[in-house]
């Protein structure tokens, strides 16, 4: 009988449920609130409106997510045996190392859309937003794999 | 030029547009599945559908309707009809291809005469139009798509019967390719440019138009007709003449778009793609033709399947749809000028790429797809972009150029990553055990079909194509070999095998038709668990012997002269086949199990000498003479030998079998033998036969697996000599009127025999050292360890099966055939 509920379940669902928040606030924002806010308010609402977001979102990533996401990541890889010899490896490790990358990514697409925004180039900030999106949906599709990967192994 | 502006002013109903984008979805869908068709092990046949069976027929019904409503001044059916029409075609084809990869022949069925039926639908509707079309001068138009719906409706019947699994498979293939290529995509295009060529030029339709077209449309309906029926019997005159023919209308239908082009040479995208397009339908069906006379009907289609597919069919749509886009989405003359740019961003690059393509994707197919995949990936991308905001907020606003490169960057790199990512063999290719399996492909069929291997052993498939049908295989992991021509080899490395793995042949229809391969594993051992509940396959009866496979000689030779016999038996670990194509590990006396066959008179001296080469302790006990057993009974550890003797004192089919305890196992696992001691009266016979019968557990010899079967007394399967159903496929052999007399032993290790020839009647019976007396008998029964002989006279020319009357033995493998000649 396995326990379903104990300290690794815990641990994994925080991590999941990290990754579940950050993609599904991207998504949310980008599809959801951007392209009413964009038709609905005048231009200095706008501007306001989409500031408060992007800053309450970073605000949340920084001292939310990312220390959550790594201290549960790490657990997890220790957990799974992955050491850093194993991270260059092909399998899990390689995966995981991929992973890892893409995720470092999507945090430097996201700083830049930040700066970009702050610094008044709202091109420059799509761009950097949209990469973003998409790498972090990269990031889920590696993370799916290696849970076939892990089965396996 | 008139008839191209009159026809496009107005933007067309959400219906209109949505049609577009589900070309343009089947269009991506096709260029996706062709990018990954090599990683997930797709067969090539599913991209090419996506784009013709999708993209290409979805755009063609959408289009040719369109075109026959507002040149021909019809009433076209509702928005309503059009989208349930359209809908249709997509899930009957989504149908299709799920269910060739899927194997769910049902599906496929139903997809395929669905297709067929609203191809006849759409034939009709467009006759009826015929006779209330108000410009006579475009009825043309009509008869080129109607002759194109028939032919689909054609094509979609030869593609179910191959899909199904047609004996006839290439010639079916042939007409499939050729009547749905040339007839319902070549006839369909070759209509439709008569106008629409002129218009992307800017130039007049020429006055001999209408006359031309009717002609050519005669030359190429016929040249269809014959050439179609060519390669589907088979005769390649009729196949090169029809296409021949099919060639000279296609020169007939370019003559008034060559007059187009001496007015005025292609500068735009969509011109240019139409005109080259155009070009290689013509070079596709010279080819083509060319082939079917060196090479004869049987020719494989690749070199011209990618001209026609990728040169005419691909270019001619991206061509087209560049030009009626803008029209569709777009509304007034900004806004159309405004799409029209982006779909013809960097055109004369992808032009060239496209073009590029055709040849290397017979060269070099890895470098042409690639190519290809670029081109027209590329249009889909900035065809959607364009497209699919249309349909969903129902009017056009500028791409945003940021948002797609951030778009574009996303997705480069994440492709990057799953790349790096899953790069590389994640299996340790090192694992001690690698195991090769020559496999055959011939008549439609893979042998062995099944391949039995222990878990954790790394699988190399060595696959010969005896056929001169093209085939390749595939296996549920993914790798797969090229398409193989008759008489080609290629390795497919399986990988490590761990669970069962099914494979079959890619090519469509040829999984249907039972081009299957199983790889089994075989009790748990390998994984150096405890794994009770791991399994063997079963038995397969249906399989087919390997092609090495020999039955064991039943014969029985007569006793040698000799009075002293001196044998030495070795024991070897042997992998042996014990059904059809199905082999494994056995413990055997000498290499065959049962062991072979000693004969000798009463009084006659047996001197055996036992050599252990196996890897655990063995022994020896013949029942055949009588003596205290400790000594010469005992077990042996491997590399150690005994002498056995013993003076035969009394006649019979006497049992020799191995001793060391589990006994069970030991027989089990094939350790068993037969010696017949002549009765001093034996009457001569013809024809002297001898059967050891005995159970049949799978999987790996001492496996607990394995153990559990033999200790519940449930086997696999019943043999006669130690191979089920092995007197199926080399039956014994006499003549009518010749004395028989078959012997036979049980050995075990748990189950009587009802020894019966179905047919036969014994005139004598004899059983452990007794000769009935009988007026004729239909059974002998032997229990564990008992032997005996029948003999009877065949009474006619025929074929006899002898079986163990216990029909779950016979069903299982007890079972053999006597064809007795004339």
């Amino acid at each position: 009988m396995i326990d379903v509920l104990d300290l690794w379940t815990v641990v994994r669902f925080v991590h999941v449920l990290g990754a579940v928040v950050w993609v599904g606030g991207q998504l949310t924002v980008s599809v959801v609130v951007l392209p009413p806010v964009r038709r609905l308010l005048a231009l200095e609402h706008r501007g306001e409106v989409l500031k408060a977001v992007g800053k309450r979102f970073a605000l949340i990533t920084a001292v939310g997510f990312l220390p959550s996401q790594i201290t549960t990541g790490v657990l997890l890889a220790v957990r799974h045996g992955v050491t850093w010899e194993s991270l260059t490896r092909p399998g899990y490790g390689r995966v995981l190392a991929v992973k890892l990358l893409l995720f470092a990514f999507v945090m430097a697409a996201a700083a830049v859309h930040g700066t970009a925004q702050a610094k008044g180039r709202p091109g420059r900030a799509r761009t950097a937003s949209a990469a973003a999106l998409v790498g972090s949906l990269g990031v889920v599709l590696l993370a799916t794999g290696m849970v076939e990967g892990g089965h396996r192994g | 030029m008139i008839e191209g502006i009159t026809l496009t002013r107005r933007r067309r109903a959400p219906v209109f547009v949505w049609g577009n984008v589900l070309v343009l979805g089947w269009l991506a869908a096709a260029v996706a599945l062709a990018a990954g068709a090599d990683r997930w092990g797709l067969p090539e046949w599913l991209p090419l559908h996506a784009f013709l069976l999708g993209s290409v027929t979805t755009a063609i019904v959408i289009w040719s309707e369109h075109f026959v409503v507002t040149l021909c001044r019809v009433q076209g059916p509702s928005d309503r009809k059009l989208a349930i029409g359209l809908t249709a075609i997509s899930v009957l084809v989504t149908a299709v291809l799920v269910g060739v990869v899927t194997d769910l022949t049902a599906l496929t069925a139903v997809g395929g005469a669905g297709l067929a039926v609203i191809a006849t639908v759409h034939t009709w509707h467009l006759l009826r139009w015929r006779r209330t079309a108000m410009v006579p001068r475009f009825r043309y138009l009509i008869d080129f798509y109607a002759a194109a719906g028939a032919a689909l409706a054609i094509g979609a019947v030869f593609g179910a019967a191959l899909a199904l699994g047609a004996g006839w498979h290439e010639r079916a293939l042939a007409a499939h390719v050729h009547v749905t290529l040339l007839g319902w995509v070549g006839l369909s295009v070759l209509g439709t440019l008569f106008t629409l060529l002129p218009t992307t030029l800017g130039t007049r339709m020429s006055e001999r138009t209408a006359r031309l077209a009717r002609r050519s449309l005669w030359l190429l309906a016929a040249g269809l007709v014959v050439a179609v029926t060519g390669v589907a019997v088979g005769w390649s005159p009729a196949a090169v003449a029809g296409l021949l023919v099919y060639a000279a209308g296609v020169g007939l239908a370019m003559a008034p778009l060559v007059d187009a082009l001496r007015r005025r040479l292609p500068r735009g995208p969509a011109a240019a793609m139409l005109t080259a397009g155009t070009a290689w339908l013509a070079a596709g069906v010279v080819v083509d033709a060319g082939r079917q006379l060196v090479v004869g009907p049987a020719a494989a289609l690749e070199p011209v399947l990618p001209v026609l597919v990728v040169g005419f069919a691909a270019q001619v749509l991206v061509g087209a749809l560049t030009w009626l886009l803008p029209v569709v989405l777009g509304r007034g003359p900004s806004e159309h000028k405004d799409i029209a740019a982006v779909l013809g961003q960097w055109w004369r690059s992808r032009l060239v790429a496209a073009n590029a393509a055709v040849p290397l994707v017979v060269l070099l197919p890895t470098v042409g797809w690639t190519l290809a995949a670029v081109a027209f990936g590329g249009f889909v991308v900035l065809a959607l972009a364009v497209a699919a905001p249309v349909a969903l907020r129902g009017e056009w606003r500028p791409v945003d150029g940021h948002q797609l490169g951030g778009l574009v960057l996303g997705v480069a790199v994440v492709v990057l990553a799953a790349g790096v990512a899953t790069g590389g063999h994640s299996e340790p290719t090192t694992s001690a055990q690698i195991r090769t399996v020559d496999v055959e492909l011939d008549g439609m069929d893979v042998r062995p079909a099944v391949v039995e291997v222990a878990p954790g052993t790394h699988l190399v498939l060595r696959v010969t194509n005896r056929e001169d049908v093209r085939h390749d295989l595939r296996v549920d992991a993914g790798p797969r070999t090229k398409m193989l021509r008759q008489g080609e080899t290629a390795t497919l490395d399986v990988g490590v095998v761990r669970d069962e793995v099914k494979g079959w042949c890619t090519v469509a229809g040829h999984r249907a038709a039972g081009m299957t391969i199983t790889i089994r594993t075989t009790g748990g051992h390998a994984h150096g668990t405890d794994d009770s509940t791991a399994t063997d396959g079963g038995l397969d009866l249906a399989g087919r012997p390997s092609p090495d496979w020999a039955a064991r000689d039943a014969l029985l030779a007569p006793a040698p002269a000799a009075t002293t016999h001196r044998i030495e038996l070795r024991v070897a670990e042997q992998e042996v086949e014990v059904a059809p194509g199905q082999k494994q590990r056995m413990w055997t006396f000498g290499g065959t199990a049962p062991g072979p066959v000693l004969r000798g008179k009463v009084g006659d001296r047996f001197e055996v000498t036992l050599v252990n080469d196996g890897t655990i302790g063995h022994s020896i006990d013949f029942h055949a003479g009588a003596l205290a057993p400790d000594g010469p009974m005992r077990t042996i550890e491997p590399g150690e030998r005994l002498v056995y003797s013993f003076t035969a004192h009394r006649p019979g089919a006497w049992l020799y079998h191995c001793g060391t305890m589990p006994m069970s196992q030991h027989i089990a696992n094939g350790m068993y033998g037969a010696v017949v001691i002549d009765p001093p009266d034996l009457p001569p016979v013809d024809d002297e036969f001898l059967l050891v019968g005995s159970q049949l557990y799978l999987g790996e010899p001492g496996s607990d697996a394995q153990v559990a079967k033999i200790r519940a007394g449930t086997p696999d399967g019943w043999v006669f000599n130690g191979a089920a159903a092995q007197y199926d496929h080399a039956p014994l052999t006499t003549t009518v009127g010749r004395r028989v007399r078959i012997w036979l032993v049980n050995a075990g290790p748990g189950d009587n025999i009802a020894f019966h020839v179905v047919g036969g009647q014994f005139d004598t019976v004899y059983r452990e050292g007794a000769r009935w007396p009988t007026t004729g008998a239909q059974a002998l029964d032997l229990a564990p360890s008992q032997g005996g002989y029948v003999e009877l006279a065949f009474p006619e020319t025929g074929r006899y099966p002898f079986v163990d009357h216990d029909m779950r033995h016979a069903e299982n493998g007890a079972h053999g055939y006597v064809d007795v000649a004339g």
